[in-house]
């Protein structure tokens, strides 16, 4: 039991270790960099690190949600839960914390297939520009939530291709009609997306400027066209992973 | 046929006549983030002159109420009424003449937090709206008269580009058009334009052409996917020619080139096209006309994203429609604004240690480039010889008024790979004082013609706010202290200073209202980026943070 304990705490050691030299690695590319920390943390223009005697929680506390007022942003969502914690042990080290705290680090979401990797790729493909599903749709943390959250993901590219588009209507404004995404039709203002174009517009109106009516001329297949059907197929078989 | 062709140069000279000597001076409006679409931030106001200036004095003040960051806007005014965005976009329409609040319109915190820089240099106005882009990349409208929301559309998903918008949209005919931050991550560049009616896009350009793109041979692999340029400022418009002019920002990653460049055979591809560029584009489609680029492979972060000044100046005899235009570096190059050719190139800092030196047709002289495993000193620095604040200039003296930095820093390059998004500088550069020197910055008059410095007023700490010049003779601008000064246009001596407060590093503009002519100025003092790595450099100083507009005139009866 006790010779146990002593490799745990030997393999507990030597993981925080891995884990600073991950930081490391992280902390060089991200806080190192530019008009901040430089090397080691000794300062590059925002304030020295190394040997301020701060503590791990103090430095998570920090490094998670930035300093209000200053140039110090909130890494908590920038970085992986992996490279937070690794950051953090580094800067740790940096403050004579010989072997810092080092949980291990959580996966974030499901991991994906070489096809639905690849979808996850191509969903917000930034070559495509405003062609990429993720002009429209945000899922797991990226794009831009013009349409409601997907629910059911379609079962076959036919299918895909074929999508009926309801929530899609006809909205009429100085003889001019449109495709448009109702967002809210209320007394005090109307706002919805145009959908002439990509990307899609937001509009507000004065109520009853603009006339909607249901139905519309706008199919998805239409916005769907800078993709292949093997690309169609892997953004799929993304979104099936995804949406689990 | 030949015949024909010889006509050609004199039909196109009369087409597109001379500018008029004061076609981009303002008057009683400040329209444009830089005056006029001619971008000189200079107005044919005269009221306020050298003679009586000393008795300027503040008229009224207005406090945003948001210190997130500080105030940077160039505050705009049409028709009396004064257009001023925060750095967290609230916008507000205020009367020129009192500083009332008429509207104000409040951009919704973004639900989630977003990569990229807290801050806002100015709004546009053009067919009845307000125009202005947001920390979460979107270009909004809102109505010029209710400062309801009109339209907004975004850009880019900033969570995957690592990109947003700072600067102050331009808006051209019927388009507004906008660049983006980006250019130190790993993230292609691009200006885009949108209906100013309806929001709907007109057009993108990449800073980076893509595959079968010409140009596109200047990157290796897939590099150009990455490889930065973001244009991240605000461009010129030339109504005659319908041309719109943009500087494009530095190539990526910043210090460290052997992942972006062919390295074939042939060397001269290795320059990394339109980075570190000034780009002619065709208003209506965004088509490229022509490029300049300032620094070929560039591996200091010398953006080329500065303002472009178009102007008529006479060259060897002969009239020219020329920009004027300056690279991070204080390299300073004067174009042939329709065809790109290089008419006269000088470097502004005292101070210069990247280059030997620069030939007359342009060319770098003994690059002291960084390299992995090495720290190389080298000025100036990643900073600027001047930062995003714009210069002026003034067609009566006919000088360029720059307020240069000297500075110096030790680049450690490191040879990390493309992360989408995410930062892409790839190197530490702590910047320090240049050596031997007792004051590290000046304002100074240029003639873009000869290339020459006809004044330079040092200061002691560094400059960080743009210039504003008016046919008074006179040159404004404001220190970190918090001092807001004007200088005589043709001397530079000091003529009159008001401590406003709080550090200056924004923008000034000129107006008048019932015939009172007002200067307006946005202060406090930033810490994140340039505003805090230069205050570091001087540890006894402490400027203030703040986010308040001062306005002055002469006091009422003295006129």
């Amino acid at each position: 039991m006790k010779v146990l304990a002593i490799l745990c705490a030997l393999a507990l050691a030597c993981a925080a270790q891995d884990v600073a030299k991950r930081g490391e690695q992280v902390f060089v590319k991200t806080c190192a960099t530019g008009y901040c920390h430089g090397v080691r943390g000794v300062s590059s223009g925002a304030p020295r690190l190394a040997g301020r005697g701060f503590n791990q929680t103090y430095i998570n506390n920090v490094v998670t949600r930035g300093i209000t007022g200053t140039g110090m942003p909130s890494f908590g969502e920038r970085l992986s839960k992996a490279d937070l914690v690794a950051v953090v042990a580094y800067v740790a080290t940096l403050n004579g914390i010989a072997n810092p705290d080092s949980v291990a680090p959580v996966s974030s979401g499901p991991v994906l297939s070489g096809e639905a990797a690849h979808g996850a790729k191509l969903f917000s493909d930034a070559v495509r520009g405003f062609g990429r599903c993720s002009t429209c749709h945000e899922v797991a943390g990226f794009g831009i939530s013009v349409a409601a959250p997907i629910e059911q993901v379609p079962a076959t590219v036919a299918a895909f291709k074929a999508l009926a588009t309801p929530n899609v209507r006809t909205g009429t404004t100085a003889g001019e009609s449109m495709p448009v995404l109702v967002l809210s039709d209320r007394m005090q203002s109307t706002l919805f997306y145009d959908l002439t174009s990509t990307p899609p517009v937001q509009r507000e109106a004065e109520p009853g400027a603009v006339k909607f009516s249901d139905g519309s001329t706008w199919r998805h297949a239409s916005v769907i066209g800078d993709y292949n059907d093997a690309e169609l197929a892997a953004i799929l078989a993304y979104l099936r992973a995804a949406l689990k | 046929m030949i015949g024909r062709m010889r006509f050609w140069p004199i039909l196109l000279f009369s087409i597109s006549s001379a500018l008029a000597q004061d076609a981009g001076a303002t008057h009683a409006d400040w329209p444009h983030y830089g005056g006029t679409q001619l971008s000189w931030r200079y107005s044919a106001l005269d009221q306020i002159n050298t003679s009586n200036v000393k008795a300027l004095t503040p008229a009224w003040l207005f406090q945003t109420g948001d210190y997130a960051e500080n105030l940077q806007a160039t505050p705009i005014v049409q028709d009396g009424v004064m257009y001023l965005i925060t750095a967290r976009a609230r916008v507000f329409a205020l009367d020129a003449a009192t500083g009332r609040e008429i509207w104000k319109y409040t951009y919704p915190e973004p639900a989630r937090s977003v990569p990229g820089f807290v801050g806002n240099r100015g709004v546009a106005i053009g067919d009845g709206k307000v125009f202005f882009g947001t920390k979460d990349n979107y270009l909004v409208a809102i109505d010029q008269k209710t400062g309801h929301l009109v339209w907004r559309v975004n850009i880019d998903d900033p969570r995957q580009c690592g990109c947003n918008i700072t600067a102050a949209p331009l808006v051209a005919k019927d388009k507004v058009i906008v660049g983006g931050t980006g250019g130190d991550g790993a993230h292609r560049g691009y200006i885009t334009a949108f209906s100013t009616q309806n929001g709907r896009l007109a057009w993108r350009w990449y800073v980076i052409p893509g595959p079968g793109e010409k140009g596109h041979e200047t990157w290796k692999g897939d590099s150009w996917r990455f490889g930065g340029g973001a244009p991240w400022l605000t461009g010129s418009y030339d109504p005659a020619l319908d041309l719109v002019y943009w500087g494009t920002g530095n190539a990526a990653a910043d210090f460290y080139d052997a992942d972006r460049v062919p390295a074939g055979a042939d060397k001269s591809k290795d320059i990394n096209l339109y980075t570190a560029s000034v780009v002619a584009l065709e208003t209506d489609t965004g088509k490229l006309r022509w490029h300049y680029q300032e620094i070929h492979d560039d591996l200091w972060d010398w953006d080329s994203a500065y303002e472009v000044l178009l102007m008529d100046r006479e060259i060897h005899g002969r009239m020219r429609q020329v920009l004027v235009h300056m690279n991070k570096s204080g390299i300073t190059s004067v174009l042939d604004r329709g065809t790109g050719e290089l008419l006269k190139v000088f470097s502004v800092p005292e101070v210069q240690t990247w280059i030997s030196g620069i030939t007359e047709d342009g060319k770098l002289v003994r690059r002291n480039e960084p390299q992995i495993g090495k720290t190389t000193t080298v000025c100036p620095t990643a900073a600027g010889a001047k930062s995003w604040n714009s210069m002026a200039y003034s067609p009566r003296t006919g000088f360029l008024y720059i307020p240069v930095n000297e500075l110096c820093e030790d680049i450690t390059p490191n040879d990390a790979p493309a992360d989408e998004g995410q930062n892409y500088m790839n190197g530490a550069f702590p910047v320090k004082l240049a050596p031997g020197r007792s004051t590290y910055s000046h304002v100074d008059a240029w003639d873009p013609v000869s290339g020459k410095r006809v004044w330079s007023m040092p200061y002691k700490y560094v400059l960080l706010a743009s210039m504003l010049a008016t046919a008074g003779d006179l040159v404004f601008t404001g220190n970190p202290e918090g001092e807001f000064f004007a200088l005589d246009a043709r001397s530079g001596n000091k003529l009159w200073s008001y401590q406003t407060g709080a550090g200056n590093r924004g923008g000034s503009s000129t107006y008048a209202v019932n015939g009172r002519q007002y200067i307006a100025t946005s202060t406090g003092w930033h810490v994140s980026v340039v505003g805090g790595a230069l205050l570091a450099l001087f540890p006894d100083q402490d400027w203030r943070l703040g986010s308040t507009l001062v306005v002055f005139a002469l006091p009422e009866g003295s006129r």
